[in-house]
């Protein structure tokens, strides 16, 4: 790969991975989710991948952990489904309940919905580095 | 296999299989028979009972048993014959299974199969709702393939089993049609409900058209006869328990319990007496015709069977009696005659040809007695059995006209003629034949059976009264039944004296008849139905290659195979409905221009891509068409959709191109060099204009109906603030629609799980 794609691409990490907690952290009040937040973190990682071979983005996060940020996602995800559950109220529902003003970090609302979001958001940078990961190490010709 | 030191073997008797101690799934299997059997007869002398809960409400169905006249007859066969077969197959089996090389604990799946088996039919004969007896139907019909297909290694007990299964199950689905034709007008599934409400019109008659050819299929009838015969490459306890006495009497055990649906239509009754009559006739030819003992006892139950159809068809006060009596009669003698068959092949080690066997009353005293008796009760003579059963049969022929008379009485003498053909083929005569001493356990079940036929020959009333029950329960009224010696010169005497007098004919004569017979037995091989299910079965695997050759040739012909005739249906179903106001072009304003703009730069795109060739220009024609519609989505006013749109276009043209740089460069220019045949060309345009043109209709007329203002839409965006969001695409997606949102990306990370599967078998380890 020429110099210019592997500088833009090592510029480019860490400002997209940035761009891609804002979205989530933001996603509910502005454009964005986090959906497109784990897409966007993916993103960089492949642009990494193609920019530098397959080796240098194994470093940067092996298809195993990235195996395992997925199952850590979708257990996020499961928690905040479940864990009403065990109150006696019925699936995913979301505290704090409308109308109650939730805790705040700044100009940050912690509420359960943006939890699930994260763990939606690791689930899908998980599963897209993994996928590239596998794509990246494979051997040409294997998939028949 | 542990084996004790018994006395037995100090008194130098027995062989090695005998020494052994009897598995314990056989005797586990003897005892449950046993428990069965005593459980109903004693439910059946305190009164009967019942079981009645609700199974699926919301459908009405229930699962309802009850022992009262049918039930117990059915059961008693069903777990009696059980108990004699798993006496016998405790010392058939391991021989057997030595015999054909497999190892001894295969006996296990023998055993519990035969008991599912037994367990259904007892379900089957009690059950009183019309989906609980489908379900025991089709589970009898599946031990049977199992059953059949004992020795997986043999391509014939394979094909065999197919044979059973597919005719079996596929008549079936007409017993479950039946039942649901009459829940549609009646709106219930149970039986006794159905029996009081029934009124004989067009429904009920198919109903019970349905039920019958279901019942003629299991009880392997005319047309359906051709399975049992192929069904004998089962082990004998199997072809004994199967298909003599249980599962070939599940077929009539369902025209006895549906009688009250199948009786008021007349067509249905005649057509059970047609093929009964028939069935019987066939029958007795083709067991003469062959020479092997099982299939000879095969073809002597289709007939025999056919006695008790037609004994159903002509119904009337004394037809389901006498069927039920006739049923009762067939089990005990039929499966004591398998036993005996088995038994005469493991004493001459494998001898089953009649011509070549003979003279074994000699070395075989007490089974030539025992097939005796039970011969001479299929063939009604007195002192057995069968003599009564013969007599309840001569008397409803006789209630029936003249005709049917006369047929009665020439399928009996050709009863009686290929039965005592089969017996005197085995004992009698000369024969060089040399039997080996048997033990006691093949015999002694068969001797069993042989008493119940004598002393029921001397005191039928307990078998009276369970037939008569077994009538009444049919009929939904008292049905007696005087069966009797009566020394005098009234009909039913005269028409079994002239049984005899015929079937002695017959026997004389049979030698002689040998080559007409075989040539109507040849004419039924050439042009049967046994040729019309392998043709059927062999042309459906021809289509069904057919088909996937079609599917796997190459990448556009599966993809037109299914573009083509979707948008085929899609541009018909365009034309015909009615289109007036359907597609409407709206004006277009100044603030459209930019989404135009958009829209014509993704179509000019999708357009170009039609002229490229090589595959790097293609991939960047298609995210160029993908961002193409992300910039319309944001045009549109949808934002979240075209930021992911955008998002996942980058991602897949990045993957696309770096695949493509995988490939061997000279793979991707030999591709992209690659002619077409014209017509393929042409066939390609053809389907992706069709599909095209149906998309475009199915938009334009969505776009063009007025959008329903439903509610949904305005009260989400109302509550958006409830939910502390101010975007409401995000509370969809993680708040109200959270549980969607869980369920895709689970199947993303099951999709991942694929891909590493798929991906990781080229790998070098």
């Amino acid at each position: 790969m020429s110099l210019l794609t592997q500088v833009v691409a090592r510029l480019l990490l860490a400002p997209l991975l940035v761009l891609a907690v804002g979205i989530l952290v933001k996603g509910y009040t502005d454009v964005g989710d986090g959906f497109a937040a784990g897409v966007l973190a993916a993103l960089g990682v492949i642009m990494y991948a193609v920019a530098f071979g397959a080796a240098a983005a194994e470093r940067l996060l092996s298809v195993g952990r990235a195996y395992r940020l997925a199952l850590a996602g979708l257990a996020v995800a499961l928690a905040v489904a479940i864990a009403p559950m065990l109150g006696g109220e019925a699936v995913l529902t979301h505290s704090p309940p409308p109308g109650e003003t939730p805790a705040k970090l700044g100009t940050l609302e912690l509420i359960t919905a943006v939890a699930f979001d994260v763990g939606i958001c690791l689930l899908v940078l998980g599963t897209l580095a993994a996928a590239a990961g596998l794509f990246a190490r494979s051997e040409p010709g294997a998939v028949r | 296999m542990p084996s004790t030191i018994s006395i037995r073997t100090s008194l130098g008797l027995a062989r090695q299989s005998e020494r052994a101690v009897p598995p314990v799934e056989a005797v586990l299997a003897l005892v449950m028979a046993v428990l069965a059997f005593a459980a109903v007869l004693i439910g059946w002398l305190a009164g009967g009972g019942s079981v009645d809960v609700p199974w699926a409400p919301t459908l009405g169905i229930r699962l309802a048993f009850a022992l009262d006249g049918i039930g117990a007859l059915y059961a008693l066969v069903a777990s009696g014959v059980g108990v004699v077969v798993f006496a016998y197959s405790i010392r058939y089996l391991p021989r057997h299974l030595v015999h054909m090389e497999r190892p001894l604990r295969d006996g296990r799946s023998f055993y519990a199969l035969l008991v599912l088996f037994m367990l259904s039919m007892i379900g089957l004969a009690t059950a009183q709702d019309l989906v609980l007896i489908f379900v025991c139907f089709d589970l009898t019909a599946v031990c049977s393939y199992f059953l059949i297909g004992f020795e997986r290694s043999e391509a014939e007990a394979r094909w065999a089993a197919l044979m059973a299964l597919v005719v079996t199950g596929a008549t079936a689905v007409l017993l479950l049609l039946g039942a649901v034709l009459l829940y549609a007008r009646y709106g219930t599934f149970s039986v006794p409900q159905l029996a009081s409400r029934v009124e004989p019109d067009a429904t009920l008659a198919v109903a019970g058209a349905l039920f019958a050819v279901a019942a003629l299929a299991k009880s392997a009838q005319v047309p359906f006869h051709f399975w049992l015969r192929r069904a004998m490459v089962a082990p004998t306890p199997i072809s004994a328990y199967l298909h003599s006495a249980a599962m070939v009497a599940a077929g009539v055990l369902v025209l006895g319990r549906l009688y009250p649906l199948l009786a008021p239509t007349g067509a249905v009754r005649d057509g059970l007496v047609l093929a009964g009559l028939a069935s019987a006739l066939v029958g007795g030819v083709l067991s003469l015709s062959e020479d092997r003992l099982k299939p000879i006892l095969a073809y002597s139950t289709v007939s025999q069977y056919g006695y008790v159809v037609a004994l159903y068809g002509l119904g009337g006060a004394s037809g389901a009696t006498a069927a039920a009596f006739y049923v009762l009669m067939h089990a005990a003698a039929k499966s004591a005659l398998f036993l005996t068959a088995g038994a005469v092949t493991e004493a001459t080690g494998g001898e089953d040809s009649l011509r070549r066997l003979g003279g074994l009353w000699r070395s075989m005293p007490v089974l030539a007695g025992v097939s005796f008796v039970a011969v001479a009760s299929i063939g009604a003579l007195p002192l057995t059995l069968g003599f009564f059963a013969d007599e309840l049969f001569f008397k409803a022929a006789l209630a029936s006209g003249p005709l049917v008379t006369l047929a009665a009485l020439a399928v009996a003498a050709l009863t009686f003629t290929y039965m005592f053909r089969f017996w005197s083929g085995v004992f009698l005569g000369e024969g060089p034949s040399v039997a080996s001493p048997l033990a006691p356990g093949l015999v002694l079940p068969q001797v069993l059976l042989a008493v119940v036929l004598i002393v029921g020959g001397a005191i039928v009333a307990p078998f009276e009264q369970l037939a008569e029950a077994a009538g009444a329960a049919s009929l939904g009224v008292p049905a007696p039944a005087e069966a009797a010696y009566h020394l005098d010169l009234r009909t039913t005497n005269l028409l079994a004296v002239g049984t005899f007098a015929l079937g002695g004919l017959g026997l004389w004569a049979e030698p002689r008849l040998r080559p007409l017979i075989a040539g109507l037995a040849g004419v039924g091989a050439r042009a049967g139905p046994e040729r019309l299910y392998r043709a059927g079965l062999i042309g459906l695997n021809r289509l069904s290659d057919r088909v996937h050759e079609i599917e796997v040739r190459d990448l556009r012909t599966r993809v037109a195979t299914v573009l083509g005739p979707g948008a085929v249906l899609v541009l018909v179903g365009a034309l015909v409905t009615p289109s007036a106001g359907r597609y409407r072009i709206g004006p277009i304003s100044l603030e459209d221009v930019g989404l135009l703009a958009a829209l014509g730069a993704t179509a000019g795109a999708a357009l170009a891509m039609t002229r490229l060739k090589r595959h790097l220009p293609m991939a960047v024609g298609l995210s160029a068409v993908g961002f193409g519609l992300a910039a319309v989505f944001a045009l549109l006013g949808a934002p979240d959709v075209a930021l992911v749109a955008v998002l996942v276009e980058l991602t897949l043209s990045l993957l696309f191109v770096a695949t493509l740089g995988r490939l061997p460069a000279e793979v991707l220019s030999r591709e992209a060099r690659l002619e077409l045949p014209r017509g393929r060309r042409l066939r390609d345009v053809l389907v992706a204009l069709a599909a095209g043109l149906s998309a475009f209709f199915v938009v334009w007329s969505f776009t063009s109906s007025p959008r329903p203002r439903g509610p949904v839409a305005p009260e989400l965006v109302a509550r958006t603030e409830a939910a502390h969001a101010k975007n409401v695409v995000t509370a969809i997606l993680a708040d109200f629609r959270a549980l969607d949102t869980l369920g895709e990306v689970t199947v993303l990370v099951v999709a991942l799980v694929g891909v590493a599967t798929l991906l990781g078998r080229g790998r070098a380890t």
